[in-house]
């Protein structure tokens, strides 16, 4: 900041200075949407450089690819690149390219930079715009029987209550490994599977017990959140869905919706709102990091481990009942600030809860690490390469157990965080250890974190109510979630309603690195390895319409029997899958 | 091992008595909305700011009456209406108990009389609405507007304008400008 201040610079306009001298003529047209916020329109054809030189060169991350169309805006459709600029000059740098509605083909650049690859696909299935190039040209949120030319974002395509006849009943999707000569077994795991609360599909390539590559498939139950909300919520009843869009980091969700429309609108919350923003955050986020180091010791077979840190964590579930009037859903968020004041006598009750929180969790850490068992089984496993982790812009902590510092709260400093000066906590490890141990740091730093600010919370109006909107302007806003950053962009469209929202939770961006994690590994390191990024399948799928029903059931075991015909040798995989995993 | 002996012990016993025994809650904890029927004129305002549109005010123009009703199934107890209600008619209790052995029974209705235009005769609005706004507008009797206002509480929007309409030619009349 004090950089841009010394040069008289826009904060994000030494990139646009460089990308202008770096590519003459790409840039077609640069705009603030908000004051961190930098949008460049530039020519198709130059994209996928740009964005790989904004990206490798000048320390960017992908936060998000958004799709909108916007035909009836300019007649055209466009599609933003959102890099987080976490270098020199922070702030967030969006490249928006225009597709023409005729064509609908834009440059891929997954080639370039693989981060995007999730983001382009998505594009792909829920617009139709054809990515040029593209490495992984299947589909991904869309299922195998869903009629081919129906585009559920396009404006003028299909009702949200629209639900479209199956068109085939056989499973088409394919599953790509890289095995190389070697002769693979291939155990299918899920969509509906004992070790998952939650469907998603895995496909394992194992030689003996050692998995040597894996694929997975997503998006089983999609809610169609986004066009719900675009079609039938207000924009002001869009953060009751957005909490809802995870079970888990609802809260993380709800503000950065609500900060999405503050930054567009330029609305000033009022800073006792933003201290109550980052508290409540920083509660999600204890009882976040108690569930998933359960989790941790489940899946390593500690389970006296998980029922104590359930029990604790549990105590975490009360501070936020006691804050908010809810275990979960807090539903304080509006536009402009917050609906419930923490009272004096809330705040002495918070610092007992805070102060038996860290004597528990002590313990429990404690016992924990001085497990032999729990050592053995996370160490050296589930690798996340850093060269891995710079491609794919993973985030939360398991990009921070790969050594990168990359936190929203430090990075992009929001709400409350910007009165704490604080730095991310890392791990070089890059293991399943590394991600644990970095949960535990940031557990104990929520609790002072949660007393730093609820005694320096100054006193005030929590609630702006005086403001007014412009249509079709837009901003995005990320908040670190327990799991990572949740980055939601949203355009307010002129019918009290939003013209496009676009939600991308934590766990989006850290499935398609967890590929790499997998390799290398045992079976029965699976679990342990999805659990350490802590996945939440829901945040995942919040996108597109239909859930494929019990076809999938039928589809799977053909497929099954079809892999161990391929395998003669080995005995059935079903049982395999069932000893195993 | 020895340190997770000690921390079983330590604990003791983690499990509550609840259903066995009630759960308690804090104070303000947000659970079932509790409409009150009587202070409630069905206004709409709480249909208005509900995000699932748990409530719902549809109207009946066959029997001339006005439905509010809610779904507890739809309900996210956000607690939007209760802060949106001008007669503190519905209040989030701590209750969270609301499961049912029908799906029907998910479902409260009251049912509200409509207004006739004292002129016309046809309906247009809530009785207690009415009442309510008549109330308020009775407590301003110095202020000139609210006093015809008054006078034409009970007339539908179209009589209503067309006594606005009938009241500024008088009064051009009096002043002697006819447009």
């Amino acid at each position: 900041m004090s950089d841009t201040a010394n040069t008289n610079l826009k904060t994000g306009e030494s990139h646009v200075k460089a990308v202008q001298e770096r590519f003459p003529g790409a840039v077609l047209n640069t705009a603030w949407s908000a004051e961190d916020q930098v949008v460049i329109d530039v020519v198709p054809s130059k994209a996928p450089e740009l964005i790989e030189h904004l990206y490798y060169e000048r320390y960017g991350w992908l936060s998000v690819v958004v799709g909108n169309d916007e035909r009836p805006l300019n007649g055209h459709y466009a599609v933003y690149y959102v890099l987080s600029m976490e270098g020199e000059d922070p702030s967030y740098c969006t490249v928006r390219v225009q597709v023409p509605a005729d064509t609908c083909e834009f440059y891929s650049v997954t080639p370039k930079v693989p981060a995007v690859v999730w983001g382009e696909r998505e594009v792909q299935d829920m617009f139709g715009l054809k990515a040029l190039g593209i490495t992984d040209n299947r589909n991904l949120v869309l299922p195998d029987d869903w009629p081919a030319g129906l585009y559920p974002l396009r404006k003028d395509s299909m009702d949200y209550r629209y639900r479209p006849e199956p068109v085939s009943d056989v499973e088409n999707y394919e599953f790509l490994s890289e095995t190389g000569d070697r002769e693979t077994t291939v155990i299918p795991m899920g969509p509906l599977h004992i070790t998952s609360d939650e469907p998603g599909h895995f496909r394992l390539f194992v030689e003996g017990e050692d998995i040597i590559d894996a694929d997975y498939r997503m998006f089983y139950v999609h809610r169609g959140m986004e066009k719900c909300a675009e079609s039938r919520m207000n924009y002001d009843t869009v953060p009751f869905l957005a909490e809802r869009i995870c079970g888990i980091c609802g809260f993380a969700h709800s503000v950065a919706y609500v900060a999405t429309i503050e930054r567009a609108q330029g609305i000033e919350v009022p800073p006792r709102a933003q201290y109550i923003r980052s508290i409540l955050l920083e509660t999600e986020r204890l009882h976040s990091h108690l569930l998933n180091l359960g989790l941790v010791c489940h899946f390593s077979g500690f389970d006296t481990g998980f029922h104590h840190m359930f029990r604790v964590r549990e105590k975490s579930m009360d501070l936020a009942e006691m804050l908010t009037g809810a275990r979960k859903t807090y539903g304080v968020n509006l536009i402009g600030g917050v609906r419930r004041d923490i009272l004096a006598e809330q705040k002495l009750a918070t610092l007992k809860f805070l102060d038996e929180l860290r004597t528990e969790a002590g313990y429990l850490v404690e016992e924990l690490l001085s497990t032999p068992n729990f050592i053995k089984r996370a160490k050296g496993v589930g690798i996340l390469d850093k060269k891995i982790a710079r491609d794919y812009s993973p985030v939360g902590p398991t990009v921070r157990g790969s050594g990168f510092a990359r936190d929203a709260r430090w990075c992009h400093p929001y709400d409350g965080y910007k009165h704490l000066n604080r730095s991310a906590f890392t791990q070089d490890t890059c293991d399943v250890l590394g991600r644990t141990l970095v949960r535990v740091d940031e557990f104990m730093d929520s609790l002072t974190m949660i007393s730093e600010l609820l005694e320096n919370a100054p006193a005030g109006p929590i609630l702006n109510e005086s403001w007014t909107y412009e249509p079709h302007r837009y901003a995005v806003s990320a908040t670190e979630a327990p799991r990572g950053e949740d980055l939601h962009w949203a355009m307010i469209g002129d019918n009290q309603k939003c013209y496009r929202w676009r939600a991308k939770a934590s766990t989006y961006s850290n499935w398609p690195p967890l590929r790499y994690m997998f390799r290398g590994n045992t079976i029965s390191d699976a679990a342990m390895i999805v659990g350490s990024i802590d996945p939440c399948y829901s945040c995942t799928e919040r996108v597109a319409i239909v859930d494929i029903k019990s076809k999938t059931q039928q589809v799977l075991s053909r497929q099954q029997l079809e892999d161990y015909s391929r395998n003669r040798k080995h005995s059935p995989l079903e049982k395999r899958g069932t000893r195993y995993l | 091992m020895f340190k997770t002996i000690k921390e079983v012990l330590r604990t003791g016993n983690a499990t509550v008595k609840y259903p066995f025994a009630p759960l308690e809650r804090p104070k303000d904890a947000r659970g079932k909305p509790e409409h009150d029927a009587v202070k409630c004129m069905a206004c709409s305002a709480c249909a208005v700011a509900c995000p699932p549109n748990a409530i719902q005010t549809p109207l009946d123009f066959e029997a001339n009456t006005k439905l509010w009703s809610i779904n507890y199934g739809r309900c996210v107890f956000c607690g939007r209406c209760e802060e949106v209600c001008p007669t503190n008619a519905i209040i989030l209790s701590p209750e969270f108990e609301l499961a049912v052995m029908s799906k029907a029974d998910l479902e409260e209705i009251c049912v509200y009389s409509l207004q006739a235009c004292v002129e016309c005769g046809s309906y247009f609005a809530p009785t207690k609405q009415v009442d309510y706004v008549a109330r308020i507008l009775s407590q301003n009797l110095n202020d000139e507007e609210a006093e015809h206002a008054l006078e034409s509480v009970r007339l539908c929007p179209q009589c209503k304008q067309k006594a606005d309409v009938l009241r500024f030619k008088e009064q051009s009349k009096k002043a002697g400008e006819w447009l």
